[in-house]
């Protein structure tokens, strides 16, 4: 009853003083407001990389020529097992560019065939051609695939036709966004295209992937391939191996990278290939976006500390000038926790008002922001921004509890002034 | 404050017999506040006792002093001392509120006790919009909210006009008569000192007459 009490004289001395307690306000809605649409950001790009990269599967590993080799902190490219396996090595790591590289061969692909629980093994050769239909020309990227293993390896469906069968020549199944969107005319299935002067038809459209490689591909036998793209038989540019089961995944990445390391005779200082999986690779992104986002919410959370300051400021203020009432009320029988709540509920207030404004604000900003900024692109497609709700009842709490911080020490001068000397104050 | 001691009361013994009107007069600076400051908890003594109830009251921590202030005296000031942004209610119930009674409860005291002053039909008003010797009466209803044994008064005349005066004096003299309050006044006022039934005459912090 008497906490009710202190509550409603808190909640009468915040309205009756706009002008300040609004002003204090709004510097903790300008703190809550950047933290919630910045951390939104991030959530939005996480979710957007695990979208994109969580449509590549789980359960595989791609094998690629070249290494790179980055410091500790920075943004590492390295293979899973790879990385992991090099990382006691020592600092003095060069990088190894893909160009310069050796190419994947047959015989890397006879080493990881026999390891235990690899399902299948698909060499692959891709590169860029010109693709025409109707007079109409596009570079597009092709995939020389093994199309048995492709066929089982594929993680995106088909929206119409088939896959690609062993023995098929002159035949491709296209990604979703060249079949929609490369040509003026949309591509079809039974369509007739010519690339690089040999006609093709398509025998199947794949469904809208998560992943942006396989939208923009266009996929055929590897003997079509390597004559389109002029490489050479033999070799590959990358390898992509299905595993039985997800969970194996490290153990098989670190199993590959050993007997590609022993086969290819290189060290951890001169390694030409990478084992990595879209797993690792989406973990590794989506901790550089959270440690970004913690970054820039640490910012933010710099002006909710100075907003913070101003409510202490503000709470002093208002002590000072509701000296004569704490006196009046003292005289009346309130006692010093009464003062004390008082006050600190209205701190607490500000704290909360103040939250749920800013909360608004972020919310409205990150709704806004990707209609805003639809003309941009950042690397790897739009922003989209997520507000989840833990995001906002943390945002509420935590301005109710720096509120309630700042206003502790003012609150307990308030409660402690001697009730005849309060009352004297003018 | 000063770096100067001031002795505001010295040799002060007196006794106050429940039930009785008592006037302290005394030109300013003869300590008349102080000694109604101390016999109302709101100050504490340097030295010297003082008994309220045989309660050696000048003892006691600050919450203690709360307490007695809340449930055994009725504050009445000179500048009414109201709580601005409260309705004449809202001032009333305060005291009530800060002794857990009931919201409802407070209430229905309050409304009884400001219709009693006669401030009924004004019970929903700021302060700002009531006269001074209506916002004399909602101080007088909330030093009775909590049916104290004494009610103090610190020139409680000092700032109305002689008609608001006299009605704060006639509601001062019923409390005494008809509702047996211990009444205690400050004031200059020898209308209302020749109307209490005992007089002390302060000079320079020490008792110089009695009457």
């Amino acid at each position: 009853m008497r906490l009710q009490k202190c509550f409603e004289l808190a909640l009468n001395i915040l309205i009756h003083s706009k002008l300040r307690s609004w002003l204090t306000i709004i510097g903790i809605v300008i703190g809550v407001g950047a933290i919630v649409s910045i951390v939104s950001i991030g959530e939005g790009a996480q979710a957007s990389v695990q979208e994109r990269l969580g449509g590549l599967g789980a359960d595989i590993i791609t094998v690629s020529p070249g290494f790179q080799r980055a410091s500790n902190g920075g943004f590492r490219v390295l293979g899973g097992g790879g990385g992991r396996g090099a990382a006691g090595g020592d600092g003095e790591r060069s990088a190894t560019p893909a160009k310069s590289a050796k190419n994947i061969t047959q015989k890397d692909l006879q080493v990881i065939r026999p390891i235990a629980n690899v399902l299948f093994i698909n060499g692959i050769v891709s590169g860029k051609a010109k693709m025409t239909s109707l007079a109409k020309t596009a570079s597009v990227s092709i995939q020389g695939v093994d199309t048995f293993a492709w066929k089982n390896i594929v993680n995106t469906e088909l929206e119409t036709g088939r896959y690609l069968n062993p023995g098929d020549v002159n035949v491709i199944v296209i990604g979703n966004r060249i079949a929609k969107s490369v040509f003026k005319q949309q591509l079809v299935l039974n369509w007739m295209v010519t690339i690089k002067d040999k006609p093709f038809k398509i025998v199947g459209i794949l469904k809208q992937s998560g992943a942006v490689e396989e939208d923009n591909a266009i996929f055929m036998s590897i003997t079509a391939a390597r004559q389109i793209l002029d490489k050479e038989n033999d070799n590959f540019d990358s390898i992509t191996i299905k595993v039985s089961n997800p969970d194996y995944v490290d153990k098989i990445i670190n199993e590959t990278d050993t007997k590609l390391m022993l086969s290819r005779h290189v060290t951890d200082k001169t390694k030409d290939f990478t084992v990595t999986s879209p797993k690792a690779i989406q973990e590794r992104i989506v901790e550089a976006t959270q440690t970004f986002t913690l970054f820039l919410g640490a910012i933010a959370a710099v002006s909710l500390i100075v907003g913070a300051v101003g409510i202490a400021n503000t709470m002093f203020t208002a002590v000072l000038e509701k000296t004569k009432e704490i006196g009046i009320m003292k005289a009346i029988g309130a006692k010093n926790i009464d003062i004390m709540l008082i006050f600190l509920f209205n701190s607490g207030l500000v704290g909360l008002v103040g939250g749920l404004l800013g909360v608004i604000a972020g919310s409205a900003i990150s709704l806004a922001l990707p209609n805003l900024l639809s003309g941009f692109s950042v690397p790897g497609g739009k922003i989209i921004t997520v507000l989840p709700p833990y995001l906002l009842i943390s945002a509420l709490a935590l301005s109710l509890l720096i509120g309630m911080i700042a206003g502790v020490i003012p609150a307990y001068r308030a409660s402690k002034l001697k009730p005849v000397d309060a009352l004297r104050y003018e | 404050m000063g770096e100067v001691e001031v002795q505001a009361l010295r040799e002060i013994n007196i006794v106050i017999l429940k039930g009785d009107f008592v006037a302290i007069m005394g030109s300013s600076g003869s300590g008349k506040s102080t000694m109604i400051n101390l016999v109302g908890c709101l100050d504490l003594p340097t030295r010297g006792t003082i008994y309220l109830d045989n309660k050696d009251i000048s003892k006691l921590n600050e919450s203690e002093l709360a307490q007695i202030r809340g449930r055994k005296i009725g504050f009445i000031f000179q500048q009414f001392n109201l709580i601005q942004n409260l309705t004449a209610l809202g001032n009333v119930t305060l005291p009530l509120e800060f002794q857990e009674y009931s919201p409802e409860e407070a209430r229905q005291i309050a409304m009884r006790l400001l219709t009693a002053v006669g401030l009924g039909e004004r019970m929903y008003h700021l302060p700002m919009q009531l006269s001074g010797g209506q916002q004399q009466r909602v101080a007088i209803a909330r030093a009775l909210s909590n049916n104290p044994d004494v009610i103090l008064a610190d020139e409680p005349t000092g700032n109305l006009d002689s008609k608001a005066g006299s009605d704060v004096i006639n509601l001062l003299e019923d409390l005494w008569k008809k509702n047996g309050k211990t009444v205690i006044v400050v004031t200059h006022d020898a209308q209302l000192a020749q109307r209490a039934r005992r007089m002390i005459q302060l000079k320079d912090g020490q008792i110089v007459g009695k009457a």
